[in-house]
């Protein structure tokens, strides 16, 4: 059980300890609700990340970190159900491999905390050319989504299916909202930030707890906190059916289908859910690997992916685009199997034993995302949790669980007609 | 089995090196206080294998994208498949195949000797007939257009094939749609003989093992004990690119480009000295505290992804340097630039030792995850290093050393390849 500490109103420590890795790592979780303010927000973030009151420069401070054997400070934005959480992330190495005797550890995590309580700003500002540069780089960032197929179908879909949903919202904001932030929205973003964000600051490895501890309390001394949780609406049942398409200059067709998974909070039937998910389209003993991959040839990946903070379970594989009907008939012709106790015993043992893999950590980044990911959770589960009520699951509570999913909606990104194929 | 313990005190590891007589290299590095372990079967086998040499000693060329067909085959049994198998045990298993070499492995935190023999046996006996053979077609042609529609991969794959003009480095790893069509069980078999023998393949394992286990499970379970490292075609390059740009249309947002730089080479393979050397060299140059990063920021030429690596193997070494930008050739100008002015000025000291600092951090943060540091042994074995040697190389490098390895990025044996998006060249006709 890791250490769990509250430092004040909505705001959690989580550490766990261990001399067992080369590094230390923190990563500090904000919670946000969706809502207008997303794309002041998630310039915030990178603003943030870019300089503090210490090094106010990027490449200053860029060569600090460098200096310190490479620690690295990331940035990253997702939606834990409907809740924009911003994350900055430290990995820095434990002071015992330094070359000279220097506490790599300490003055890494006083820096993240710096970044967040002692920005870069004077007047209100976090300076006109900075804000211009990180909104240049956070459009590109939402165009690019473009690039990657595979997950532009996958938040097409999410997009669609979700449109009556704040769910269904972009993460950074749109690229208009993020073209009309001014410097007094990212100003105020920063001071609502401090006051009424979920907090959790997580740490694993070789970094000393109470230090980090300290530091966060001091910089919230003078702020007075009013932390507001942000609600997630769970659609437990699909209504009507939905089909998206659209088609691009591509080679490989994407199939994305969205179910409802029929679950009214985040934990609820999370055991059964796991192991269903992962029977369906989880390991290789899966029944999408097993049949839509290896005995029909139609793909290359076929697999399915729980989003238990919003109660969906998305599946995608990537076809030729002719072959739609054929996949998506099949992937839920296996679901029924599924639901009907078609399934060899002896593949649940198997999902058991590879998921209780799955869930033992062999990294530090691993035990980072497990206790990140439950900023919002009012108790911290274990790995060891989990698996134990993973063991708990039977074929009867797999079936069960088949059978609350309901089919929403597909999105399909096919590929366009070659001009030769046109002709 | 004779074996040798290497360790790093700095760093508290040891790793344990067997060398079975068959020619079979064993690494084990334990780790205290973890319950999962990392495995790795390697062969020196990969797509840039597309020669072998026969009886005669003559170098017979063979399909574009066998080494990655077999590796799909070989998961494959008469009875129980290796995914089957290793459902007993609830270790994750996975294989893949790299321009050198063809691994496979797995993660598992109990039944860890169980595992280990599964991977040893189902690598050592091949089992596929032209059925399925003809089967695997339409998975690796759905794998070969997934890469096809990725832009990093393509401008990747380009660039190489406008740097090299017959090494097989320029050709895709997974060979091609009418390539793989030419492959049959008969030839599948016969390159399995030929490089999947004990002295051309090596196990790597990290994690909670005793490395004694290891040593007694592969004296246990090693069916050829006999076999010799397979010879590689060695075809010196010129020195010149094939075309010194290279285009091609995609559904992108922005344009990506890549620049890189063809080094000569007079021996196969650089040494790990100068692969360091030229790694510490470039982040000094382009890493992003440094003043070519920033200005190339600020006039919004790239953003937060872009930067250099070097990319060498067997028979091909150069340097790339790349991102996403509205206006490639502009980036471009300011690289060449900034590379002459280091050949006139030398790198600055500061950032030389910044760089260095940093590699050695990310070195030492290789030993966090069991997967990275037993694809790290994998990699030292490949090019005949012995453990811990990455680290000591990068406390070795000096300033002059990695000033001479950027003096040999030669404008007139460079490249450029871009990728743009599609519909902003339609609405520009």
């Amino acid at each position: 059980m890791p250490q769990i500490n509250l430092l004040t109103d909505g705001v959690r420590l989580v550490a766990e300890p261990t001399d067992r890795f080369k590094t230390a790592c923190i990563s500090v979780s904000m919670a946000l609700p969706m809502d207008e303010h997303m794309a002041a927000n998630a310039l915030l973030l990178y603003l943030l990340k870019r300089s503090c009151r210490a090094y106010p420069d990027m490449t200053q401070l860029q060569g600090k970190l460098d200096a310190l054997y490479g620690a690295s400070i990331g940035a990253d934005i997702s939606k834990i159900g409907e809740a924009q959480v911003l994350r900055l992330q430290l990995t820095c190495l434990a002071d015992k491999f330094a070359l000279t005797k220097e506490s790599i550890a300490a003055e890494s995590a006083q820096l993240l905390a710096d970044l967040i309580f002692r920005p870069n700003v004077k007047n209100a500002s976090f300076g006109a050319a900075a804000l211009q540069a990180e909104k240049r780089l956070l459009i590109q960032r939402v165009e690019e989504e473009l690039n990657d197929k595979r997950t532009y179908a996958y938040e097409q879909l999410i997009a669609n299916m979700c449109q009556n949903e704040l769910y269904g919202k972009p993460k950074y904001g749109t690229v208009e909202e993020i073209e009309a932030v001014k410097m007094s929205d990212v100003y105020a973003a920063w001071r609502n930030l401090l006051r009424t964000a979920i907090f959790q600051i997580t740490v694993v490895g070789a970094a000393d707890a109470a230090q980090i501890a300290e530091a966060f309390t001091a910089g919230f001394k003078r702020i007075e906190r009013a932390p507001v949780t942000p609600p997630t609406q769970f659609v437990q049942r699909a209504r009507r059916f939905n089909h998206y398409s659209k088609s691009f200059p591509v080679n490989q067709g994407k199939l994305v289908i969205g179910f409802r998974a029929g679950m009214a909070d985040s934990l609820d039937h999370i055991a059964s859910m796991t192991v269903m998910n992962d029977l369906f389209g989880g390991g290789t003993y899966s029944k999408l690997f097993a049949n839509v991959r290896e005995k029909m040839s139609l793909a290359y990946y076929c697999w399915s992916r729980l989003i238990a903070s919003k109660g969906l379970l998305i599946v995608e594989c990537g076809i030729d685009t002719e072959m739609e009907r054929k996949a998506s008939a099949e992937i839920l012709s296996q679901l029924s199997d599924l639901r009907n106790n078609k399934t060899d015993p002896a593949l649940l043992d198997a999902s058991k034993r590879s998921l209780r893999e799955r869930l033992t950590p062999a990294s530090p980044y691993g035990i980072l995302e497990w206790y990140s990911a439950q900023v919002l959770q009012s108790e911290i589960c274990t790995q060891e949790d989990r698996i134990a009520a993973i063991e708990e699951v039977t074929m009867e509570d797999v079936c069960a669980a088949a059978k609350r999913i309901s089919i929403d909606s597909i999105y399909m990104l096919s590929a366009e007609k070659t001009e030769e194929a046109k002709a | 089995m004779r074996t040798k313990k290497y360790t790093d005190a700095k760093l508290s590891e040891t790793v344990y090196v067997g060398k079975h007589s068959s020619g079979l290299e064993v690494r084990v590095l334990p780790k205290a206080g973890y319950d999962s372990v990392y495995a790795l079967f390697g062969v020196r086998y990969g797509s840039i294998d597309t020669a072998v040499k026969n009886a005669d000693g003559v170098f017979e060329t063979i399909p574009e994208g066998t080494a990655h067909f077999l590796e799909h085959k070989l998961f494959e049994s008469e009875e129980l498949n290796a995914f089957e198998r290793f459902e007993k045990t609830g270790a994750s298993a996975n294989a893949y195949t790299s321009f050198e070499k063809t691994a496979y492995l797995f993660k598992g935190s109990s039944e860890i000797e169980a595992s280990l023999e599964i991977l040893l046996d189902f690598v050592q006996n091949p089992y596929f007939t032209q059925e399925t053979v003809d089967k695997e077609q339409g998975i690796i042609g759905q794998e070969i257009r997934m890469y096809q529609d990725e832009p990093d991969w393509q401008v990747m794959f380009n660039l190489l094939r406008a740097l090299y003009k017959s090494h097989p480095v320029r050709i895709d790893i997974a060979g091609t749609q009418a390539s793989i069509a030419e492959i049959d069980a008969d030839l599948l078999y016969r390159l399995y003989e030929t490089f999947y023998n004990p002295a051309n393949m090596a196990l790597t394992v990290v994690g909670g093992v005793e490395p004694e286990t290891v040593f007694a499970l592969v004296d246990r379970c090693l069916v050829k004990k006999k076999g010799a490292p397979c010879e590689r075609k060695f075809v010196p390059e010129k020195p010149a690119p094939v075309q010194s740009y290279i285009e091609q249309a995609m559904s992108v947002a922005e344009k990506q480009f890549l620049l890189g730089y063809k080094l000569d080479l007079k021996t196969p393979e650089l040494t790990l000295a100068e692969e360091t050397a030229t790694d510490i060299a470039l982040e000094a140059l382009v890493g992003r505290s440094s003043p070519l990063f920033r200005r190339l920021l600020d006039e919004e030429l790239i953003d937060m992804g872009f930067g250099a690596e070097l990319f060498c193997g067997h028979g091909y070494a150069c340097v790339m340097f790349g991102g996403t930008s509205r206006d490639p050739e502009a980036a471009v100008k300011q690289i060449r630039v900034e590379l002459r002015k280091v050949r006139k000025q030398g790198l600055d000291p500061d950032a030389f030792e910044r760089a260095k600092r940093k590699l050695y951090g990310k070195s030492v943060m290789c030993y966090n995850e069991i997967g990275a540091t037993a694809n790290l042994l994998l990699d030292l074995w490949l090019c005949g290093d012995p453990p811990f040697a990455e680290i000591a190389a990068c406390k070795q490098v000096t300033l002059e050393q990695a000033q001479a390895q950027l003096a040999l990025l030669q404008d007139k044996a460079s490249a450029l390849s871009v990728i743009v998006p599609v519909q902003k060249e339609t609405a520009d006709v």
